[in-house]
């Protein structure tokens, strides 16, 4: 039923693209829509869509309707960089929504910086704004305030010393581990265990018997997909481990709320996107629901506002020329999103909080918001 | 306390390498039948377990007729796909059938992202508790319902070929074709009942581990990997080799992970396959290959 929604969407899109097609601004957005994180990809498509149906009920953007071309990913590295040269041969296209994935924007930077239009993404390696690349916009707060986020939340707030870190040996989740080190260190703290697994684990035994043997009394996790938050939630259960447990965002997605049950009640995570944390993710969320009768999490959430960035630095460019979006996006200060507020600094990162978030009972409730200066 | 640890190690590297044996199974009596290894074999898991989770979360069915009706379903598959995919390239060399399993693949792991969407479902467990914990070790109840599960196939499958007459006629077929086809056996059709066989083993290793695993698209090929490593490892072909091969590498990989490194759990079955083949090229209990040409 999705499926066939997304599929008239982009019907709906090609035959507008044919009717207007001189008279709308074209945003690419590079999207998951197929393979392992199709299911993110699909949640992506529902903010971008909500965002445009917006702006263009609001008239558009410099009198011109907005309209989205989406090329797939495939959930994978040469996916994506095949998606983004594809995508940058279009020259009617003024600016792209990039993966949430780092590992995909680490792949296709050099594509990015070739292609030359501004590209909004959502993965939170930190490094990915940090490789000289100008293109490159990141509309979610990076891993080093992330793990500071976890860090300060289970030192200060839950008075926790005892650190075991799990994360995913992927980019994103060495990325997070090397960053959360550097931010317990920084706390005088050095972690009793620093456990790495591949993504799409079937058996997180050897990781829980390690996390058992280290006797550590909190968990930090850098997990890339909910499949294995859900995994390694049940086992950890099921082999006694009782130990605090804050988790890099996926621990807060629907799916891993749903498939862990109630082995994930009492965790803590941190996300970038919390329904109820401002009023504009709540009035967001509000709408969200209505319109497609789910939750909205991080995967929509990130990308409406993406979109709404974009369009905010086009009417403050006046323009659609690459370096005046540019330009634009790095001038944005206290920008309202559901993410937070977006004042972008010179690396190209737009935020630099996060909210904690506890799982009560298969619910996510907003804890705090913690946000560092840059 | 290690002595538990090694022996909760050891549980869940024969109950996931159970997995792979059922999965390999399938491998196996396919190659054995059209002399093919079949892309799709862990695709059948996938179809399997989505049957199921439409029996049973959607139509909300009693799990007995739930998992009944999934295998009749899978039986049902197992005969299109062999007169889909198979049987019209029967006459063929083995490359035009594997390329076509590979399609099968591909389209039926497209065709359920299509149906039922990317968000994973989730299938309750066959008995009604989390599991037993005996001396420090859990004993989860679904990988003892799957290592339960596992042994009977085996029992059934030793005395399906060697006790039955279906069962020496696909045999006989799989040997040599021609003879038995000489011999009036009917080759299409004990070539269909192998892989409506495969297509119930794969559906019921897909059944099994759906509640550990979770359901979705991407679950058949990470078994079929592995259960394609042990079909090699205990013989290209050998039906007691793919059962130990499985048991070998579920157990090898979990203890790898356990005492050496997590990160290159994956890696452990695919350096022990080339440590099998380096050291006996056969496999475990592989055909010379002089007895192949």
């Amino acid at each position: 039923m999705k499926k066939l929604k997304i599929s008239t969407l982009v019907l709906a899109l090609i035959t507008s693209a044919s009717v207007f097609s001189a008279d709308t601004i074209k945003i690419g957005l590079i999207n998951e829509s197929t393979g392992p994180n199709a299911e993110a990809g699909g949640y992506t498509i529902n903010g971008v869509r909500t965002a445009i149906e917006q702006i263009n009920k609001r008239g558009g953007l410099l009198g011109k309707q907005v309209e989205v071309i989406i090329e797939d990913t495939q959930s994978s590295n040469p996916g994506t960089v095949l998606a983004f040269s594809k995508l940058g041969g279009d020259k009617d296209i003024v600016a792209m929504i990039g993966p949430i994935r780092s590992t995909q924007v680490m792949a296709a930077s050099p594509t990015i910086a070739k292609n030359a239009i501004p590209v909004m993404i959502g993965g939170t390696d930190p490094s990915l704004t940090h490789v000289n690349n100008p293109w490159v916009f990141r509309c979610r707060p990076n891993d080093s305030f992330s793990s500071r986020v976890i860090a300060d939340f289970g030192v200060s707030t839950l008075k926790l010393k005892k650190w075991a870190i799990v994360h995913s040996t992927d980019t994103f989740g060495t990325g997070g581990k090397k960053a959360l080190e550097d931010a317990l260190k920084f706390q005088g703290i050095t972690p009793v265990l620093t456990q790495g697994y591949t993504n799409n684990s079937q058996d997180f035994t050897p990781v829980v018997l390690a996390i058992k043997k280290s006797g550590a009394d909190i968990i930090a996790s850098y997990m890339t997909n909910s499949t294995d938050v859900g995994i390694l939630a049940k086992q950890l259960r099921q082999l006694g481990v009782t130990a605090s447990w804050i988790g890099s965002t996926s621990i807060t997605t629907d799916t891993a709320i749903t498939l862990a049950g109630d082995a994930l009640y009492g965790t803590y995570g941190v996300s970038d996107f919390t329904p109820d944390a401002n009023a504009e993710s709540k009035s967001y969320s509000a709408m969200y629901r209505a319109k497609y009768k789910i939750e909205p999490d991080v995967y929509s959430g990130w990308a409406y506002d993406a979109i709404n960035v974009l369009a905010q630095a086009i009417t403050n460019a006046k323009s659609t020329s690459p370096d005046e979006i540019k330009k634009a996006i790095l001038a944005l200060k206290d920008f309202k999103g559901v993410e937070g507020s977006y004042s972008f600094d010179e690396n190209g990162d737009g935020l630099s909080g996060y909210n904690i978030v506890k799982n009560e009972a298969g619910k996510i409730v907003f804890n705090k918001h913690i946000q560092f200066a840059k | 306390m290690d002595l538990a640890n090694n022996l909760q190690v050891l549980f869940q590297g024969l109950a996931l390498g159970s997995i792979y044996a059922l999965v390999a199974l399938g491998f196996v009596l396919i190659i054995r039948a059209t002399n093919v290894v079949n892309f799709a074999q862990g695709d059948f898991a996938m179809v399997g377990a989505y049957v199921l989770v439409v029996f049973l979360n959607q139509l909300g069915l009693p799990y007995w007729l739930a998992f009944l009706l999934s295998l009749v379903c899978m039986v049902i598959f197992g005969l299109i796909f062999n007169y889909g995919v198979y049987f019209p390239l029967r006459n063929r060399s083995y490359l035009p059938v594997l390329i076509s399993t590979l399609g099968a693949s591909i389209f039926l792991q497209n065709t359920t992202l299509a149906l039922f969407g990317a968000q994973p479902k989730l299938l309750p467990k066959v008995l009604n508790f989390d599991g037993l914990q005996i001396a420090g070790v859990f004993l989860d109840s679904q990988y003892l319902v799957i290592l339960a599960v596992t042994m009977c196939c085996v029992i059934f499958q030793y005395f399906f070929f060697e006790h039955t007459l279906l069962g020496k006629k696909i045999q006989a077929t799989s040997q040599d074709k021609d003879m038995a086809r000489l011999l009036g056996i009917p080759v299409a059709l004990m070539i269909a009942v192998t892989f409506i066989y495969s297509s119930v083993l794969g559906g019921l290793a897909g059944i099994l581990v759906g509640p550990i695993l979770f359901v979705s698209i991407g679950m058949g090929s990470i078994i079929a990997l592995k259960a394609f490593a042990a079909t090699i490892i205990g013989g290209f072909g050998d039906v007691k080799g793919a059962i130990v091969g499985g048991l070998f590498i579920g157990v090898v990989e979990s203890f790898a992970a356990y005492y050496i490194s997590v990160p290159y759990k994956d890696a452990y079955a695919f350096a022990m396959l080339f440590v099998v083949l380096i050291v006996l090229p056969q496999g475990f209990f592989g055909e010379k290959i002089s007895q192949k040409a």
